[in-house]
């Protein structure tokens, strides 16, 4: 909007160069939220048109001992979208003496995200972790701001293909037998592996490797896998 | 929006071991609202042949006929059943010829060899590039969606049952995921001796 | 606030001392709870969605969550609104649960048809004002003072870009009371209110049934019915159907029930009927 609103001026012999603020650098969150656990995971492929600009960036970053933020989409705003969040994060703790909760972080992304309103970060965000009870939550959002709290969710570049997959295994859509038990961590885990397995076959921004964030009351254990690197 | 998703709808085929299968939704639509529920997107061509054509329902229906006039041609001529290879190509050839101004569907083919019984899947773009995998192919608004559960749960070598289980699970959950298709599913498993057709209950929103 | 004010300390989150300070460029990306309806405008331009481009000259759009059904109106036992739970971006279905009534407080409710964000945002900024209201006053707030607020706000921003429309529902001293808000600075009160996509289907179904002596049965299944025959009609619509109830003494959540069981409901009540 902003390279055109200058060059608007239509002259003839005029030719238009377009700049936008905005590229997509791809990649996909993954999060499933259980009983006493959540979990989130991304790929590390970053990538810009049709060359992969690094194969081990994750896109997870951890907030507290319980909270990880998941944020894929245009990577310069993620980065200033990011550091803007853990200076507000800062200022809270020296404000209150103590660390934000899950759900605050939740409330606090929704309204920076809001703030930028009309000119919004061009980001698919979704923060999991622990609750003040110490149940898994996660919650996810709209580029401005409009917050869910889910139980599972995909985001980012290949969101739309491994959502209806989620749907299926984890939240048991159109299976028979209606009663939803909490999932556990270890089919919660072999689900996220094959949905990132999927998306790598079919989305080319999604590939390299995937980086797992395990949040439990201990604190946060990570892990890594490789996916195929074409 | 695109034209291609003007009237909403989605095709899959999947192969098995001796079979295939082949299943779509039953919306037809003016872009957001539901006209009617039970629309016909996928054809009986012959014994063990069918062929989905989402996209512009106008198109639908069109090339639908013009498929049945030529079939017809082809089998009076050589007075034998097609084969789906033959089939697919014959698809690709009306579309190639409309290349400048093309009918906006892009079909999906399944079928059995009417001589080894050997299965068939294939999928074209409007325009009539075929794509012939060895596991699954998919059309219509929520291709990508289709994509997602497809690679996770189709497996090489399943029996006729598994393979309804799982296309319709495909199915299912991947239109549950977009605005304009569902309303109702369609399932047919071909099989050498049997074709079973089933309606699939499924969210009406 | 008035002591902050008196002690010339505007706002102690932001560390800032003075207005002057030359800062207060610097940390204009962190003041947002300092004031929460000031939102931060782009370098350039009008700001609007529309001739976003990307490097090749391509129309470019950010699909937020929009798409919905919702409804309300006065009968004789006060307020019923009910809403489906569907948030669409494009064609895709980005969510099946979104909650559309957002409550303000004991009295007062909101729906929410629209960008999701811009009536989340908006109705949670009203929130903390009709509470400021209730502790400067002493009284709760009028449903019509709140909608105003809410009005005044958005009104601010008048051909930006926002898109809502909402509902402000509540009961106060004059009793129940129900307005239309809308991003362009719309408000009006009424009877019978059906705001979204699906609207028109939900109308239909309304109007055919709506009379002011409802009983309260009655006039929940009227909502929940009008709501149902949009989600079956209106593809951006769907999801859970809620039906909330607003009475002297407050609102209550009456039902919240999935379309496709009504669907398989309203379908076999048929069938025995014939």
């Amino acid at each position: 909007m902003f390279g055109q609103a200058i060059l608007n001026d239509n002259l003839p012999g005029a030719k238009q160069h377009h700049w936008s603020p905005y590229t997509d650098n791809g990649g996909t969150i993954v999060a499933v939220a259980g009983d006493d656990f959540a979990i989130i995971a991304s790929d590390t492929r970053l990538i810009q048109g049709y060359s992969i600009l690094s194969r081990e960036q994750t896109k997870l970053f951890k907030l507290s001992e319980q909270t990880v933020l998941g944020v894929s989409g245009c990577w310069c705003d993620v980065l200033t979208f990011t550091r803007t969040l853990e200076a507000r994060m800062k200022m809270y703790l020296h404000e209150h003496l103590k660390p934000m909760s899950t759900p605050a972080v939740a409330q606090l992304v929704s309204t920076m995200l809001y703030h930028k309103r009309f000119f919004p970060y061009y980001v698919s965000n979704i923060v999991a972790g622990l609750d003040q009870d110490g149940k898994g939550t996660l919650y996810s959002y709209d580029p401005v701001g409009h917050c869910e709290k889910n139980r599972y969710r995909a985001g980012g570049a290949a969101g739309a293909m491994l959502q209806p997959l989620l749907d299926n295994q984890v939240g048991l859509k159109n299976m028979k037998g209606g009663v939803l038990p909490d999932i556990t961590k270890e089919k919660a885990l072999m689900v996220i592996k094959d949905s990132f397995i999927s998306a790598a076959e079919r989305d080319t921004s999604t590939g390299d490797g995937v980086i797992i964030n395990i949040i439990t009351k201990s604190g946060v254990e990570v892990m890594h896998f490789p996916l195929r690197k074409d | 929006m695109s034209i291609l998703s003007y009237n909403g709808g989605c095709v899959l085929a999947m192969k098995g071991k001796g079979c295939v299968a082949i299943a779509s939704d039953r919306r037809f639509g003016v872009q957001t609202s539901t006209l009617a529920m039970d629309f016909q997107r996928i054809f009986e061509m012959g014994p063990h042949l069918y062929v989905g054509l989402p996209g512009l329902a106008t198109d639908t229906l069109t090339v639908h006929e013009r498929l049945r006039f030529r079939l017809n041609l082809y089998e009076l001529r050589e007075s034998r059943k097609i084969k789906p290879q033959t089939f697919s190509a014959m698809v690709s050839n009306l579309l190639y010829e409309r290349r400048f101004g093309p009918y906006f569907v892009e079909p999906v083919i399944a079928g059995l060899d009417p001589v080894t019984w050997e299965p068939f899947i294939s999928a074209m773009d409007l325009i009539g590039c075929p794509n012939v995998p060895e596991d699954f192919v998919v059309a219509g608004t929520c291709a990508e969606q289709l994509f997602g559960m497809c690679e996770a749960l189709w497996e090489p070598n399943l029996e006729p049952d598994s393979l309804f289980e799982t296309i319709s699970q495909a199915l299912m959950n991947a239109f549950d995921r977009d605005a304009i298709s569902g309303w109702g599913g369609i399932v047919h498993v071909i099989e050498k001796d049997k074709v079973t057709t089933r309606l699939l209950k499924t969210r009406m929103d | 606030m008035a002591l902050f004010e008196l002690c010339g300390i505007h706002s102690r989150s932001n560390f800032k001392t003075t207005e002057d300070d030359h800062f207060n460029g610097e940390m204009d990306s962190l003041n947002i709870i300092g004031n929460p309806t000031q939102l931060a405008l782009p370098p350039l331009g009008c700001p609007n969605n529309k001739n976003l481009v990307d490097e090749h000259g391509r129309e470019m759009k950010i699909n937020y969550d929009h798409g919905t059904t919702t409804l309300g109106f006065k009968y004789q036992g006060g307020i019923v609104l009910a809403v489906d739970s569907r948030a669409t971006g494009g064609q895709y279905i980005g969510s099946g649960s979104v909650k559309k009534i957002i409550e303000i407080n004991d009295f007062l409710l909101g729906t929410m048809a629209g960008g999701a964000a811009d009536c989340t945002y908006w109705e949670r900024v009203l929130s903390k004002q009709c509470r400021l209201y209730e502790l400067r006053n002493k009284e709760r707030i009028s449903v019509a003072a709140a909608s105003k607020l809410l009005v005044n706000m958005v009104y601010n921003y008048k051909g930006m870009g926002l898109s809502m429309g909402v509902m402000i529902a509540g009961w106060d001293k004059k009793g129940p009371g129900l307005y239309y808000v809308d991003n362009d600075g719309t408000r009006t009160p009424g009877q019978v209110f059906s705001v979204g996509s699906g609207s028109l289907y939900a109308y239909g179904v309304l109007d055919s049934g709506y009379r002011h002596d409802l009983e309260d049965e009655e006039a929940y299944e009227l909502g929940r019915r009008a709501i149902y025959h949009a989600t079956y009609r209106d593809a951006s619509s769907g999801g859970i159907i809620r039906v909330y109830h607003i009475k002297s003494t407050g609102w209550v959540k009456i039902s919240e029930q999935d379309c496709t069981e009504l669907h398989y409901q309203y379908e076999e009540a048929e069938r025995g009927s014939k």
